[in-house]
């Protein structure tokens, strides 16, 4: 179990509001979903792959059957989803840095919300009310969502350049390749293992590492 | 607002870097505590001698002491004093462990990792480090035999930690330090041949004059500079995020305290040399130029690409520079404030014209340690330009080591003693070291790694990316294969306490009852 996978760390909070609150919220939403330009600061912090806001209204909560009884819930609930590069202090903290106004606005009427800022309290409301993970998985886990969007562009403008410089000569290609370079220069960082999120998640790795070591001992014994 | 601080009660090296101030020479030595009574006793007879942030005129000797001399404690130096275990508790994690069991953080691997570090940081019995830093080498023994006859009458209670690897493989009690000498005339040089140290911040309160506030503050919605707050660098005061810094109990112990890294990091000096100079081959340019577009700044004078891109601007800024000195050597007002003007520039800029990295690459060293407000890609996007800067701001207060004895190579003993400080460890100096350092996710350069420091080591893909002008027909230029150019010797984290922290600690009266 972990919320970690690669370079990505999964994040679910899931916190209570009031249900008459709850239209104020849906409100909330439709508004940043109808002026994108709210969401300028999100989309800019480029450590985010993905954040999804759900209002779970107290009535509809999911049942996974039928004989399951129906719960009686007095709050509604928002449930926040977001898949993001980096550890959970650098995402909370470029939250609370750098769009402590659109958190603000997104969480205003949650129960016991603090406001992003002053940064404890906020650390401390995010860390009570989030779920952990109980299964994450990762396709690309040298991979960032950066990493992605450079590779894709540069896979695109790879091919496309491969197809059109057939039949240059030597120095029309060396132009070409100048410029393919210039125009994908920001697309050409390495690639490879994510930096330590936290000393604990070394720790996992290593006694993961420890682990496989001692099974393959006993697997050549028994063998 | 700039509410001035209790200068008498922080101690100096904090507000104000020694550096700047003349005095150019000094000694780190690190302390181990053997009986906590005899230990705070010496604290106490320390205590007189300790410098405090006192202002002093920036020229001239009025009222600047020859020596000044600073203590700071390890966590575990702090538990040899016998500090109440609730104190203890209060402090941050990272401080708690330590540096060597953060390696995996600060990308302290290979041969940058603990095992291979100078012998007096093996084990943990490094409880204080004391600096002296002086206005020439001489100042800096008389004090240091001061101190060294307080630990003598400590009754045992306090020893000098030996095993700094010094010139020729041998071991020394203390690490001198000291600018680099040019002419008989000490300057902001390191080993590499960069001029460093340019552009530390500036916060509420510091007692700077706030005619450096330009591109040392933080940049504010309405495109002004304004100071960072004090909370960002000294404990007990209200930080960026408007609340106070995490800190131990009881109050008086933290307030006006900070937290400090100390690394002694080795530069490889003839692996420096070797790999500019054989890229300086393939380079469109000098190879001044090459270093620049490694670091961000030229290495002769710190002049920033943003400023100056390449030879031919460079040239043309150091004859107007010329001319603008000639003139005011001769008295010329007007060329004296222009000039002023100019090298304001040095530290007052930002990449705003320069966001694909052209002129200043966008892994150039400087830029990756001080973003300047680009990390708002898009225009407004954020509540401050600077928002995702502000609070991974670092006070850099170094000296460099070594490289006194004939012609550097890897082996000979030089490097910087890189010191930082800040109000938290792992938002500030361990956040940039891994993630800007040692990775490039914020910058969209994949792993990539600081040229000059990160933990690179020679394969193809540790490289550095010189951007091109995407209008130009020139190509970026790919340094590859980057060594590792700087390696890690040893350091701890240290914190610094007041001068009425320090008094209750000798005392024995800390309680956070």
């Amino acid at each position: 179990m972990s919320n970690v996978a690669g370079k990505a760390y999964g994040m679910n909070v899931i916190t209570p509001l009031r249900w008459w609150t709850a239209v104020w919220q849906k409100i909330a939403f439709s508004v940043a979903e109808h002026f994108p330009v709210k969401l300028k600061g999100l989309i800019t912090l480029s450590l985010i792959h993905y954040a999804r806001w759900t209002i779970i209204s107290r009535n509809s909560f999911p049942r996974l059957e039928k004989s399951q009884p129906k719960e009686t819930l007095n709050y509604s609930y928002m449930l926040f989803e977001s898949n993001f590069n980096g550890s959970w202090d650098q995402y909370i903290d470029s939250f609370s840095f750098a769009i402590p106004t659109g958190l603000d606005f997104f969480w205003a009427w949650n129960i016991k919300y603090p406001k992003s800022i002053p940064l404890h309290d906020f650390y401390h409301y995010i860390r009570f009310n989030q779920v952990e993970c109980d299964h994450y998985y990762n396709a690309y886990p040298l991979a960032s969502a950066n990493d992605v969007k450079s590779a894709r562009s540069l896979f695109h403008n790879l091919t496309q350049f491969n197809a059109e410089t057939h039949d240059l000569s030597d120095e029309d290609f060396a132009v070409a390749w100048k410029k393919l370079l210039v125009s994908n220069q920001h697309a050409l960082g390495s690639m490879g293992e994510g930096p330590a999120m936290s000393t604990s998640r070394e720790l996992v790795l290593d006694h993961r590492c420890t682990n496989h070591k001692i099974s393959q001992q006993r697997q050549q014994q028994e063998a | 607002m700039n509410r001035p601080l209790d200068l008498y009660d922080i101690q100096g090296n904090i507000c104000k870097g020694y550096g700047r101030f003349g005095f150019p020479k000094a000694r780190y030595f690190f302390l181990e505590f053997h009986d906590s009574g005899f230990a705070r006793e010496f604290i106490g007879k320390l205590l007189p001698l300790i410098t405090t942030a006192e202002t002093w005129p920036a020229e001239g000797l009025a009222g600047k002491p020859r020596s000044t001399t600073n203590i700071a404690f390890t966590y575990e130096g702090l538990k040899a004093l016998g500090l109440p275990q609730r104190s203890l508790d209060g402090f941050p994690q990272e401080f708690k462990m330590g540096m060597k069991p953060r390696a995996a953080i600060l990308g302290d691997d290979g041969p940058s990792a603990p095992e291979h570090w100078d012998p007096v940081w093996q084990g943990d019995r490094v409880h204080a480090w004391v600096s002296v830093n002086g206005q020439a080498k001489e100042f800096v023994e008389q004090r240091f035999s001061e101190v060294e006859s307080l630990i003598n009458q400590s009754h045992g209670g306090v020893s000098i930690r030996p095993g700094h690897r010094g010139p020729d493989g041998n071991l020394l009690a203390w690490q001198d330090a000291s600018a680099v000498y040019e002419n008989g005339k000490p300057t902001p040089k390191e080993h590499f041949g960069y001029t460093d140290g340019i552009g530390n911040p500036y916060f509420e309160g510091c007692g700077n004059n706030p005619q450096r506030l330009a591109g040392r503050g933080k940049l504010t919605k309405e495109g002004k500079w304004a100071p960072l707050a004090t909370g960002e660098f000294i404990l007990g005061h209200v930080d960026e995020a408007k609340e106070y810094p995490l800190a131990p109990e009881p109050h008086l112990l933290a307030r006006n305290g900070t937290y400090m890294v100390y690394r002694k990091l080795h530069e490889n000096v003839q692996s420096f040399n070797d790999y500019i100079d054989n890229l300086a081959r393939d380079f469109d340019g000098s190879r001044d130029m090459l270093m620049a577009k490694l670091s961000g700044r030229w290495p002769d004078n710190g002049a920033p690409l943003t400023l100056a891109a390449n030879d031919a601007e460079k040239a043309e800024l150091d004859a107007r520079m010329g001319q603008l000195k000639a003139k005011a050597d001769d008295g010329d007002a007007c060329a004296a404030g222009q000039l002023q003007a100019l090298q304001a520039r040095w530290i007052d800029f930002t990449y705003e014209q320069d966001k694909d990295g052209a002129r200043c690459p966008v892994g150039a060293h400087i830029r990756r340690a001080n973003t300047r407000a680009s990390l708002e890609t898009t225009k407004e996007a954020f509540n401050s330009p600077s928002a995702l800067d502000d609070r991974r701001r670092l006070l850099r207060r170094g000296l460099p080591y070594g490289g006194e004895h004939g012609a550097a190579t890897d082996e000979s003993e030089q490097g910087i003693i890189f010191m930082c400080l800040g109000a938290s460890l792992e938002r500030q100096f361990e956040f940039v070291q891994q993630q800007w350092m040692n990775y490039s996710n914020d910058f969209k350069l994949g792993n990539d790694r600081d040229a000059l420091i990160g933990a690179n080591n020679g394969q193809l893909t540790d490289k550095h990316i010189v951007q091109a002008d995407p209008q130009g027909d020139k190509a970026p230029f790919f340094c590859t294969h980057l060594p590792r150019l700087v390696e890690t010797r040893g350091g701890d984290y240290f914190f610094i306490p007041s001068i009425t922290a320090l008094d209750m600690m000798a005392q024995g009266i800390v309680d956070p009852t």
